[in-house]
């Protein structure tokens, strides 16, 4: 019965009753690798460069190379990290509309709305959280604030690079950001930002084991398949991502919806 | 005016041999980065050059660049400076005083109008008119703007003369200013650093001579042969920060065996400066090899920018001053933590006393009609 669906190609499935539960292709690979990408790069470069910053482990022994394996990996990990980070830019203009910008830059008055109803939400203002096929609003807010303080650590990043290996290019880059704010900002910005993405970390995992407990729709499993179970009235291929208005009021009665369909016969 | 014999006869009299002038040359090219081949142009072109003048303008500054450039070495950078120069004016070193050296210098404004080399040391004061720091009855920005504007060139010398250096430090009170703020529209080459080091200075002052013009500067108008890479790059306790091996307090195993200052917050990785290769006294040391952290003296506003000095990090503004960004974020990630479980704990109290509401989309709403459900199914129909 439950039917694979994508958001490339909105294919409604003709007489299914509207809350069934249907298996939705939301996060396409691109979105689930780049997702896995950042998260283990930001782990190994928060040990690493947690390790640059105040170095725990010290060692006596001449045999040992440890400060510059550490940053090794983290300029590394650093440019994994970037190129992760620039496929998902790419892929905010060319994915599906989960992954679009326009989820993540509340332009429209539905993100407003709903960005409201999920603060409510949390707040326990509300008993249920708002319903929406990709990101909630408050949560796609949010990834546009996480994604902005990735571009910051990328570009203090790149200038405390640029001051070893001179290169003409990352200097053309980045070499007006040391002008405008002091080096050693940019250090305590970089350091610093590693606790914000901790404490989204915390809050990222915790709101999608809510939700996903709450909607019993997969949603922690998704970014491993790709797949969300979403009632069938909400796969109406609106880019929009609304939910039609029914499920937001008390539906009708019961017995007019499934009566409806048989009175034409 | 008084003629100046050729610099060969003029050093002979100091007692340097030509073989101490062209290891002098030797070492301008090396800290130049010019390739070996270039003492030798570097000791004609010096040998046969006619002898500019130089001014030295001393402000709000201990005089602490004068004494380093009259106690430098290599044997003789001072000596070969001295007499490369016609060094007419300078406060702290000049035999005239009062009215009549105040007149010289005027003179050489008005009779040697863009070939003189103004040398400016300490920082100038805008407060209040300037009147925080006045020579002769005027003020500094005053004569700063008199000397500066008619030479051939400015070399702001220090910490001060560059960005106002320690007197602009937090909270200012002068207003005090480097002289690229302070004599706006001439071009001053900056030669930073709480002192500056002679050997760099002299070397400027010799690719000035040679060729005609100032070596390549960078953004803040350094020349880049002295302030184009970092300390840390160039440090001689390099290998012990790569190994991991550090100095953890004052006077520990680490520092006594030579370890890097790094963890003691030492600035090297900031800092741009040939500090590391040049040295100071005679090229005897400099603070990484006797023992203490680099201060980054020769970056922008280090005072306040480069404070705390034996921390790793500026502090947080709004925070005390034992509080480091570390904790702050440490501190934070266990507030959201906390608040995390007691908003779980919230959730599960709210799930198990809400209602089955219609409201709630999901398998336990009653399903509502689908949009594009009823059309198609007429059609099939």
């Amino acid at each position: 019965m439950a039917e694979t669906w994508t958001m490339t190609s909105p294919r409604p499935i003709p007489g299914t009753p509207g809350s069934d539960l249907v298996r939705a292709y939301i996060w396409e690979l691109p979105v689930r690798i780049t997702h896995w990408v950042i998260f283990f790069a930001v782990l190994v470069l928060s040990v690493t460069g947690y390790y640059i910053h105040r170095p725990y482990i010290s060692f006596g022994a001449d045999q040992e190379f440890t400060m510059a394996t550490m940053r090794f990996i983290h300029v590394v990990t650093g440019f994994v990290f970037t190129l992760a980070f620039l496929v998902r830019m790419y892929w905010m203009f060319t994915g599906n509309y989960c992954a679009r910008w326009r989820a993540f830059i509340p332009l429209r008055r539905y993100q407003w709305t709903g960005m409201g109803e999920m603060f409510k939400y949390y707040t326990f203002l509300r008993w249920y959280p708002a319903f929406r096929i990709g990101h909630n609003a408050l949560a796609a807010v949010a990834y546009m604030v996480i994604f902005l303080v990735m571009l910051i650590e990328i570009l203090t990043g790149l200038v405390m690079f640029e001051r070893i290996v001179h290169s003409g290019f990352l200097e053309a880059l980045v070499g007006w950001i040391p002008l405008v704010l002091n080096i050693q900002y940019l250090r305590e910005i970089h350091f610093f930002i590693m606790f914000v993405f901790f404490i989204f970390i915390i809050h990222h995992v915790y709101s999608a084991a809510l939700v996903s407990a709450e909607e019993k729709n997969g949603l922690v499993e998704s970014i491993f398949t790709g797949y969300k179970f979403v009632p069938v009235w909400s796969l109406t291929g609106d880019p929009s991502c609304i939910p039609p208005a029914a499920p937001r009021q008390p539906p009708p009665a019961p017995v007019n919806v499934v009566e409806k369909p048989q009175a034409p016969e | 005016m008084f003629r100046a014999p050729t610099l060969g006869a003029a050093l002979r009299q100091q007692g340097i041999s030509r073989r101490e002038f062209l290891s002098f040359c030797g070492a301008m090219a090396a800290i130049l980065s010019l390739p070996a081949g270039f003492a030798k142009v570097i000791a004609q072109a010096l040998s046969e050059t006619r002898l500019p003048t130089l001014v030295w303008l001393e402000f709000q500054d201990c005089a602490g660049n004068s004494e380093s450039m009259l106690r430098s070495s290599h044997p003789d950078v001072a000596n070969v400076v001295l007499e490369l120069l016609s060094w007419e004016y300078h406060e702290l070193i000049m035999a005239g005083a009062g009215q009549a050296a105040e007149e010289l210098l005027e003179r050489i404004v008005a009779e040697q109008e863009g070939r003189y080399l103004a040398v400016v040391e300490g920082s100038i004061p805008l407060a209040d008119g300037g009147v925080y720091c006045t020579i002769a009855g005027r003020t500094a920005v005053d004569i700063a703007r008199h000397v500066c504007s008619h030479a051939a060139a400015t070399l702001a010398i220090g910490a001060c003369a560059w960005d106002g250096g320690l007197v602009a430090a937090d909270p200012n009170p002068t207003g005090a200013v480097g002289v690229q703020e302070a004599v706006p529209g001439i071009r001053v080459v900056n030669l930073g650093g709480c002192p500056h080091n002679p050997a760099n200075t002299a070397a400027l002052l010799v690719h000035y001579l040679t060729f005609g013009e100032m070596p390549a500067l960078d953004e803040y108008n350094r020349p880049l042969f002295a302030y184009g890479r970092i300390i840390h790059d160039q440090c001689e306790r390099r290998s012990h920060y790569d190994a991991g091996r550090y100095v953890e307090t004052w006077g520990d195993e680490g520092a006594r065996k030579g370890w890097c200052l790094y963890k003691m917050g030492c600035k090297g990785p900031q800092a741009t400066f040939n500090c590391p290769t040049v040295r100071w006294n005679y090229q005897t040391s400099w603070p990484v090899k006797s023992g203490h952290n680099c201060l980054a003296c020769a970056s922008y506003r280090f005072w306040d920018t480069m404070s705390p000095f034996y921390r790793r990090l500026p502090q947080v503004a709004g925070f005390g001053v034992d509080t480091t960004a570390g904790e702050i974020g440490i501190a934070l990630t266990a507030i959201v933590g906390a608040g995390t479980v007691a908003h779980a704990i919230a959730s599960a109290v709210r799930h198990k006393i809400r209602p089955t509401e219609t409201t709630a989309p999901g398998p336990t709403a009653v399903p509502p009609e689908p949009p594009h459900s009823p059309p198609k199914e007429d059609d099939h129909a």
